[in-house]
């Protein structure tokens, strides 16, 4: 009982302050990607905000963050994939599997080690785009080859110049204001003057094992 | 044993797999597995339609600053444009009656005139090259109820195709754009006897914003700069819905010829667009006809 009330304080601010940013987030992401677009391509806003919740802020941060703001995803703009039957149908929980996964590999990308300081968090959302890059063009292209859809492949030199790269350069543009915000106007206090890890286990992953 | 369970990697492993059961299962025709995001959707939609607005505002309220000696200029020219089009539309009212009465006469059909056109906003757009579904505030409580198999097809203001609904919800409609790699589109070339052939989203053109035309017949005349409407074969689309206009034609390959497309419509300038229906006579004139016939 002594546990949860002492988190309480922590708990609240965390949920409230995590629930504004994937909305805003979100919204902004999907209302008006023309703003944050290059080449063809958009800043994943919630994807980097889910692998810097994970970075910052835990594992377990990372995993509740990634899955509701994956549930938005999948209400907002899911993706439709071509069936086995030719027939093309909207998916849902893609959205899910991938910033959850985001969130999860964001806490483990060495945050102990690098003691989760802050420009490494930039390789950590690097890494991240690239798992879900090379990870997301290897997957369609398999299930392309699967469901004979021969228009959903292209070709790697055109994955790399024209997909992977301008995402990355975005994700890592629009990493630097939300890896502020969420480290300086975030949902864990890091004021104090303790070791970030030690904040963590306090007001991160340890909070959520009151809910 | 109890450690694995309570491994936060074990837990994230069969949340994994259990996801991804999920998002295979959704892809069943008629799967009830999308019910589960309802919820998210209450909470979501109206979060965002305030992110929305504000954004709209803001950027309106930028857009009369910046551009008011602009808009004071075109207003000035509208006037006179107006005068100009009031003259005309003197002149046509009469060609309008005229042609009722020969529409009536010679029987000639309004090309949709078979269609419900409803109207409905774009709520959200593609979040990135995959996740790229659009959202439209229109669902079966007004009018747009969708089954299994069935499509309908969104045009812009303009009347140029868009792309089609593919999945309704209660308030909502998604809509597979034009340019994604699943959509498929009979079309022809817009003059008389021209040549059909399929036109489809391509995954290497969409970065570029075209579409692709295959099955073209290697004798059909097909030049850049030729319209392309919908050709109304396989019944999801009627006919002469413009698409856009040839850019390329490729004969390198007299067995496979096949063309570029630039669309019309421009998705990421569009906020409102228009959902065709079909038309059905209600039962009641249906019988009443039928009786008196």
């Amino acid at each position: 009982m002594r546990f949860i009330n002492a988190n309480a304080k922590y708990r609240i601010r965390k949920i409230i302050v995590y629930a504004i940013y994937i909305f805003l987030l979100s919204s902004l992401q999907v209302s008006f990607p023309d703003s944050f677009g290059f080449l063809g391509q958009t800043a994943d806003l919630m994807f980097v905000f889910v692998v810097l919740a994970g970075y910052f802020n835990g594992f377990w941060d990372g995993a509740v963050v990634g899955f509701v703001c994956g549930l938005v995803r999948d209400v907002f703009s899911p993706p439709a994939v071509v069936g086995l039957d030719g027939e093309v149908r909207v998916t849902a929980f893609l959205g899910v599997f991938t910033l959850f996964a985001a969130g999860i590999i964001g806490s483990a990308f060495f945050t102990r080690r690098m003691h989760r300081n802050i420009p490494f968090s930039i390789v950590a959302v690097i890494f991240t785009t690239t798992c879900y890059k090379v990870g997301g063009y290897l997957l369609i292209y398999g299930w392309s080859l699967l469901a004979g859809s021969a228009s959903g492949i292209y070709s790697p030199v055109t994955f790399v110049v024209y997909s992977y790269l301008p995402q990355l350069l975005l994700n890592v543009i629009a990493s630097v204001p939300l890896l502020l915000l969420i480290r300086f106007l975030g949902p864990v206090s890091f004021k104090k003057n303790k070791n970030n890890d030690e904040i963590i286990d306090k007001q991160g992953d340890g909070t959520w094992l009151g809910i | 044993m109890k450690k694995l369970l309570k491994s936060k990697w074990f837990i994230s492993l069969v949340v994994l797999l259990v996801l991804a059961a999920c998002a295979i299962l959704s892809l069943l025709p008629g799967s009830p597995i999308k019910k589960l995001l309802k919820p998210v959707q209450s909470v979501s939609s109206p979060a965002q339609s305030i992110v929305k607005r504000a954004g709209d505002t803001l950027t309106d309220f930028w857009s009369a600053i910046t551009d008011g000696i602009a808009i004071r200029e075109e207003n000035r020219a509208l006037k006179e444009q107006i005068a100009d089009l009031r003259y005309h539309l003197t002149q046509n009212e009469e060609a309008a009656l005229r042609y009722e009465e020969l529409k009536e006469a010679l029987h000639i059909k309004d090309m949709f005139s078979n269609y419900v056109i409803y109207g409905a906003s774009i709520l959200s757009r593609e979040s990135d090259e995959w996740f790229s579904t659009i959202r439209l505030n229109a669902g079966k409580a007004d009018g747009i109820v969708l089954e299994e198999g069935n499509s309908y097809p969104v045009l812009d203001v303009e009347m140029n195709l868009v792309g089609r609904v593919i999945e309704t919800s209660d308030t909502e409609s998604r809509v597979l754009p034009l340019l994604h790699e699943g959509f498929a589109v009979s079309a022809k070339v817009n003059a008389v006897n021209g040549a059909t052939f399929m036109v489809y989203g391509d995954a290497e053109l969409k970065r570029k914003g075209l579409c692709l035309a295959k099955d073209i017949d290697p004798d059909a005349r097909l030049e850049a700069g030729m319209e392309i409407v919908t050709s109304g074969d396989g019944g999801l689309f009627p006919e002469g819905i413009p698409i856009g206009v040839v850019v390329s034609v490729d004969n390198s390959n007299p067995l496979q010829v096949t063309a570029t497309i630039r669309p019309y419509s421009q998705i990421g300038k569009l906020e409102d667009v228009f959902i065709m229906i079909p038309y059905v006579e209600p039962e009641e004139n249906t019988a009443a006809s039928t009786q008196g016939t």
